[in-house]
């Protein structure tokens, strides 16, 4: 899926990825490939990537640790978070 | 003529004078550079931001955040955003003087008219309107304070860059008190960073939040003109998009609560936004000052300069002078 993080200084993330895993205010979420579309609201915790098995990143895990934000999941397989 | 001396004192203090306004101006010109470049990397989120917010606002069309309703304007609470330090040109002034034009114009007071009530009963109620004033920066406070104004919090020592962690504060003050009613519309005067070269004081509403001006924040995001200028992409963000091309989303925890959540952010990037771009703004008018003062320091050196020559030449004609006088007194 096409993942993007951004963040108010910088874009954390951009790129192809198999997992998202974060906390929302509901509990755990984990999005992998096509989920389906959602809109929800990120608490404190750490925020877990892993970019795709193949190719050059060879399933490279990314965390960021945030304090609040939003996961939108979009058609067409397309994630955005916007975190801080 | 002027002595020797002192005039060579005058010069050599001039030379100095000119070398701190130049060493200030490329300070200056540097930070807004940087100051510039981290305006421009909160846009991306900014845009998402608007993204989602334009989605969520339709999703739940019957419940409205309350930051986002309008209500009776009784209180009204002025944020002047200035700097703290000085010498930085007109930076400052002009931010008063606009206020001071808006006071007297009142054009805050007529404006909501035209969605509540009729202007005749708009004027009726502007004698009952009570003002309080945040004031952002020293410069805004030490202002405030002289005219008597009723200060009712400062925030200073925002520092050279502005951090995310130093407009929380402030927001926190005005959605707090917005919320509990201590006062209910909210205006900003601050500095609009066009290009590098023109700032420009403005006026903005920021509580209650309307799409419009969020919207206009963002595109405000790019300057006008120079050097970041050719990143401005027309960027299509319609709140009125159809709601049957929509999907179907799944909200948690619910729209309502999203829309809530998301509007707080959304205004605090408005804030955020707002105070980086005063940040760049002072910077530039600093690089301005400064740039016209070394151009003042090295004229006056040059004038002086010759003033120093002609006055060395003459005392050394008049020393030839008199000892021509003495040699032609002794044969």
């Amino acid at each position: 899926m096409k993942l993007s993080i951004y963040s108010l200084k910088k874009i954390l993330f951009a790129g192809e990825a198999s997992l998202l895993n974060c906390k929302t205010v509901m509990g755990e979420i984990t999005v992998l490939d096509n989920h389906e579309t959602y809109i929800g609201v990120l608490t404190a915790g750490v925020m877990k990537i892993v970019e795709t098995p193949f190719g050059k990143t060879q399933g490279k895990e990314h965390f960021f640790e945030i304090s609040s934000g939003f996961l939108e999941v979009r058609d067409g397989n397309e994630v955005r978070c916007m975190v801080e | 003529m002027e002595n020797t001396q002192s005039i060579k004192k005058r010069l050599k203090s001039i030379s100095n004078i000119g070398k701190i306004t130049k060493a200030m101006e490329l300070v200056a010109a540097t930070k807004m550079r940087r100051s510039q470049e981290i305006a421009l990397a909160s846009r991306p989120y900014a845009f998402a931001a608007l993204d989602l917010l334009a989605n969520v606002s339709l999703l739940s069309k019957n419940d409205l955040s309350e930051l986002l309703q309008k209500r009776k304007t009784k209180k009204v609470l002025f944020v002047l955003v200035a700097s703290d330090k000085g010498l930085a040109g007109a930076f400052n002034s002009s931010i008063f003087k606009k206020f001071e034009q808006s006071v007297k114009k009142e054009s805050w007071r007529v404006r909501p008219s035209k969605d509540l009530e009729g202007p005749t009963l708009q004027t009726a109620q502007t004698a009952q309107v009570e003002n309080f004033y945040v004031a952002v920066g020293e410069k805004s406070f030490n202002y405030l304070l002289k005219k008597g104004l009723h200060v009712v919090r400062k925030f200073t020592n925002v520092g050279d860059f502005t951090t995310t962690e130093q407009v929380q504060p402030l927001s926190d003050f005005l959605v707090e008190g917005y919320l509990k009613g201590d006062f209910d519309k909210v205006i900003v005067f601050s500095t609009h960073f066009r290009s590098a070269l023109k700032q420009e004081a403005l006026t903005r509403e920021m509580l209650p939040i309307t799409f419009n001006s969020l919207q206009e924040t963002v595109r405000e995001i790019i300057p006008d003109k120079g050097k970041f200028a050719e990143m401005i992409k027309e960027q299509n963000i319609s709140f009125v998009s159809d709601k049957s091309k929509l999907p179907e989303y799944l909200i948690e925890p619910s729209a309502k609560e999203v829309l809530d959540n998301l509007v707080k952010h959304l205004f605090f990037m408005q804030l955020y936004h707002l105070v980086l771009e005063a940040n760049a703004s002072e910077h530039a008018a600093r690089r301005m000052a400064m740039k016209t003062a070394s151009d003042n320091a090295s004229d006056l050196g040059q004038a002086l300069n010759l003033q120093y020559n002609k006055s060395r030449q003459g005392a050394i004609t008049n020393q030839i002078i008199e000892i021509i006088a003495g040699a032609e007194s002794l044969s």
